[in-house]
């Protein structure tokens, strides 16, 4: 039988109450929580958009006062289009921080650091993005420093070596990380040779590419044709668009975009335990393919997605953290690509809970599948997700990203203008349809990173293929 | 110590970014010191946008039962940011209880009078908002980021749990149960866990409040009871050891009416609150400290050198050390760790980088970096690099175009850290230097402070406080065999 406490501060008494373990649950009233006041509208920030005619796409956000300007090209050009290379992407970018034809790696820090800002590249599944932030006053400056680093890179090869140094031990680092370790199982498993399902380069393979390859790379996949430029943030308008006309006007259009959509297994996926001797967690990835943006449901499912485990006050998150304790960041997601999506839940489980973990978890997914949810509970994830559709719309990396995404997955305005309203269209009855549909416990594949050992007999049932 | 709640939100707070209302290209406005910057390879266009200095309105108050109540009006987004900061950090939690002020922030999303478990976080997400809390050296904070026409209900729920929490023996076992995990996820099971941040401070400092494991020991975490909930929420958590900083889009009038109606009956602790001695005596001999973490393959490097006291000379001087050592692709120890010496690919750290920023703290601080470094490489290889860059700035005066780049960066990340997730790096600000310093209005005073550091007080701050006998050093030996690379 639980104890029950109410502390509750009264002046001078407070002290009194200090051991007053009152087991009370006191039938005392509740107050109501104020409703607060009107509604304010939100508008989403107007934006300008226009297109070289090398095809470059650019869209310009003049957005708050803070007298900051973020500068993000969006390229065409991600681990995709390795094909079989893994990682080359990712050396060419690091190879292209290491300066341009006029200006040193050096040169270009100090350049944006005077600028108050920096330049970072990063690569992703279908883009390379390169970033730059810096006081506002010098936003034509950093679209032409980022230009120059994007158009002119000197790709030394002398410094491959070092940048090959970093990603051997970079790899070394994640392939021992646990999640890291089921995310690269369970990729794997689902989307094979697909570059989608390999997120990580063999030491073999990175110690093959050759600076020769790099810039062949480079020269093959950048262009104008892949590339959106976004400005978001406090600048001079006609200076920027000045700035980008001569800095990216003259880029050759180069190849259109590579359309190679992944093949994902379908039906569920067998993999053996990734044992680690004496993990104090299993690191626990369950989730199968799915829909991407340009699917009519998505939205749908994002509002189911949230309800089941997308959020702190969804049914799994409730059930085995705030309940059972098993779990401190259980969460659930839909996961994209360009023409690919996938819903993956994904908990540090305390080793000895693994499986009875598990079970809440397949409990709650068939709940939703089987009930339809109560208006009342999806009311509130209808207003949790408008709520947090104005946050993702009102900061500078929050709008690029957004708008990236409907560029990135082929969708249009009405994407972002409707959302909210498409959200808030949805019935509970949808809401158990699409969880039918789309969330099939039968076709998941369950990747488990933990100490066999233990828990090895207990998972036999999950992991197991029937006999 | 952050509660890993928002786990929708992570995906796109990449950019910690702005946000504000639309800007007026005012014609008005004072040039930035723009002139002093070495030139671009571009030419600047003819006319360069003029920028307002940036400055932070406010009004400042403080209710009879102690409360400091900071509002900032901001209307760039229809949302507001509702933080209560209460003054006591993990430093200070009792000596036989690691862990316990974290443990207790738990606590304080489990219950109160009017709001039962689960329904004050599910209260600000019904209503569109998002919220956490977490617990740092010097203090506790809790915030709500909601749509601001549902201001009044999350000052009615902030208040609801600073009169007092109505818990359960249950609440508590689950939440044990809850930190543990968090405890093994981001440490015990985690290769690096922990390095540098957990354990870079129980290393370099002395007194105990400062070099304790603040996550917990899971035996003390498993022994708190109700009754030490009780004694410290007694203790602690009242209006008159705490600030609340409303920031977004609503109206000051308003607003602190529905701050006095919901916040002022509650009343002050019977007693002040004191505070134990938490200075730490000055260093006077190297550390060289190592540890095995048997989950890593590559060794790690950090170090960590006492900062010199907050809002002093010296402390402002450190900052821009720190921009001119550490921050940014251009910095000294960047060229010279990663592109010179090909070490690493990159080094982080600042003053109070492990869990916070150089302005929201109180006590004693540390100004640290650390990396991952290939084997082979000794701590002696380090720091004949380290030390090499240092006396650069001990032996003479830093050029003046590198002390102005610092600053311009320095400005450039103030406007960032202030703009930070959705407006709440203001309230964090606000609320940290009311609640340390009662004086708010210190946010728009940093950049002077800054601007008055001279070539002399780099060098002189940097001759004493970059003392190798003012230096911690940790290595993080690697236990773990480095793994085959054949997952292609």
């Amino acid at each position: 039988m639980a104890n029950a406490m109410t502390i509750v501060r009264a002046g001078v008494f407070a002290a009194a109450m200090v051991l007053g373990l009152n087991v009370v649950a006191q039938e005392t009233v509740k107050q109501t929580p104020p409703e607060g006041g009107t509604p304010k509208d939100f508008t989403l920030p107007a934006k300008q958009q226009y297109q070289l005619e090398n095809g470059l796409k650019v869209t310009l956000v003049p957005y708050g006062a803070i007298p900051k300007v973020t500068v993000s090209a969006r390229v065409m050009v991600g681990n995709l289009n390795e094909y079989a290379d893994t990682w080359l992407a990712d050396l060419t970018a690091d190879l292209m921080e290491e300066g341009t034809a006029s200006r040193s790696a050096e040169d270009v820090a100090r350049e944006a650091a005077d600028m108050g800002g920096s330049l970072s590249i990063g690569v992703g599944p279908d883009q390379t993005s390169v970033t730059g932030e810096s006081l506002a006053e010098f936003a034509p400056e950093m679209v032409a420093l980022m230009a120059d680093v994007m158009l002119n890179p000197s790709l030394p090869a002398d410094e491959l070596d070092r940048l090959r140094r970093d990603a051997l031990r970079n790899v070394d680092v994640a392939l021992n990380d646990p999640d890291t370790m089921g995310q690269i199982a369970f990729s794997k498993a689902l989307y094979g040779d697909h570059p989608y399902g390999r997120l990580f380069p063999t030491e073999e393979q990175l110690n093959s590419y050759t600076a020769d390859q790099i810039r062949e790379f480079y020269e093959n996949n950048f262009g104008a044709q892949r590339t959106h430029v976004f400005v978001v943030g406090v600048f001079d308008g006609d200076a920027v668009r000045a700035a980008i006309e001569q800095a990216f006007g003259d880029w050759k259009a180069g190849p259109e975009i590579l359309t190679m959509p992944p093949e994902p297994a379908q039906g569920r996926q067998y993999v053996d335990m990734i044992d680690r001797a004496n993990a104090s967690q299993s690191n626990v990835f369950l989730g199968l393919p799915t829909i991407d943006p340009s699917q009519p449901d998505y939205i749908g499912l994002q509002v189911t997605n949230t309800m089941l485990g997308g959020s702190f006050s969804s049914r799994i998150t409730s059930n085995i953290r705030e309940d059972k304790g098993y779990t401190y960041s259980p969460r659930s997601s839909v996961s994209v690509r360009r023409l690919d999506g996938r819903w993956i839940q994904q908990a540090a489980i305390t080793t000895d809970d693994t499986a009875a973990a598990l079970k809440e978890i397949y409990f709650e997914i068939n709940r939703l599948r089987d009930e339809a949810p109560p208006e009342a509970e999806l009311k509130a994830i209808q207003n949790y997700m408008a709520g947090l559709f104005t946050l993702r719309n009102s900061t500078r990396g929050g709008i690029i990203n957004m708008l990236n995404r409907v560029d990135l997955h082929g969708l249009d305005d009405s994407y972002l203008t409707e959302y909210v309203s498409r959200v808030y269209a949805l019935t509970p009855g949808e809401i158990s349809r699409i969880a039918t549909r789309y969330i099939r416990p039968d076709d998941m594949t369950l990747v488990v990173v933990g100490d066999r050992a233990r828990i090895g007999e207990a998972m036999a049932n999950y992991l197991d293929p029937p006999p | 110590m952050v509660l890993r709640w928002l786990t929708v939100l992570a995906v796109f707070t990449l950019l910690a970014a702005c946000g504000d209302s639309t800007p007026p290209p005012d014609s008005e406005a004072t040039p930035a010191a723009s002139t002093e910057l070495s030139a671009t390879a571009t030419a600047p266009p003819a006319e360069r946008l003029e920028v307002k200095p940036f400055t932070v309105g406010m009004t400042y108050h403080t209710l009879e039962n102690g409360l400091k109540v900071i509002l900032s009006h901001d209307d760039t987004a229809p949302v507001v940011t509702v933080a209560v900061y209460y003054n006591i950090g993990f430093r200070i939690e009792p000596r036989d209880r690691t862990g316990f002020a974290h443990l207790f922030e738990h606590m304080m999303f489990q219950g109160s009078e009017n709001l039962g478990k689960m329904e004050f976080v599910n209260l600000v997400s019904s209503n569109g908002g998002i919220l956490n809390g977490s617990t740092r050296f010097d203090y506790t904070n809790y915030f709500e980021i909601v749509p601001s026409h549902k201001l009044e209900t999350m000052l009615w729920a902030e208040a609801d749990r600073m009169r007092g929490l109505s818990i359960t023996d249950d609440n508590l076992i689950n939440q044990q149960g809850v930190v543990k995990n968090e405890v093994k996820v981001n440490v015990l099971n985690q290769p690096y866990g922990g390095f540098p941040w957990l354990y870079l401070p129980q290393y370099a400092n002395e007194n105990w409040y400062n070099s304790h494991n603040f996550y917990g020991d899971l035996e003390d975490l498993d022994a708190a009871s109700l009754n030490d909930v009780a004694l410290f929420f007694t203790q602690y958590y009242a209006p008159n050891n705490a600030a609340l900083a409303i920031v977004g889009d609503f109206d000051s009038d308003e607003a602190l009416a529905m701050v006095k109606k919901h916040f002022s009956k509650i009343p002050p602790s019977p007693e002040p609150i004191v505070l134990p001695d938490i200075t730490e005596p000055r260093q006077e001999a190297e550390k060289i400290e190592s540890y095995t973490d048997p989950l890593a393959t590559r060794p790690g490097f950090a170090f960590a050198y006492h900062a010199p006291e907050r809002l002093t000379p010296e402390w402002y001087a450190m900052g821009l050390i720190d921009q001119i050592l550490l921050q940014g692709d251009d910095s000294l120890l960047h060229q010279a760790l990663v592109k010179e010496a090909g070490m690493t690919d990159g080094v982080e750290g600042g003053i109070n980088a492990l869990l916070g920023n150089m302005f929201n703290y109180k006590g004693p601080m540390l100004w640290t970096a650390s990396f991952i470094h290939d084997s082979g490489i000794s701590r002696d290889d380090v720091l004949t690099v380290i030390d090499g860059v240092f006396d650069g700035l001990k032996n003479q005066p830093v050029d003046q175009a590198i002390l102005d780049r610092a600053l311009v960066k320095w400005r450039s990340a103030y406007y960032d850290e202030i703009n930070s997730y959705f407006g709440f790096g203001r309230a964090d600000l606000l609320a940290s230097l009311a609640l340390f310093d009662d004086n708010p209005e210190q946010i728009n005073e940093f950049e002077k402070g800054m601007l008055a550091v001279t070539p002399e007080m780099i060098q002189q701050t940097a001759q004493e406080y970059l003392r190798p006998t003012n230096r911690t050093t940790l290595v993080l030996e690697a236990g773990a065999a480095e793994k085959e690379q054949d997952n292609g």
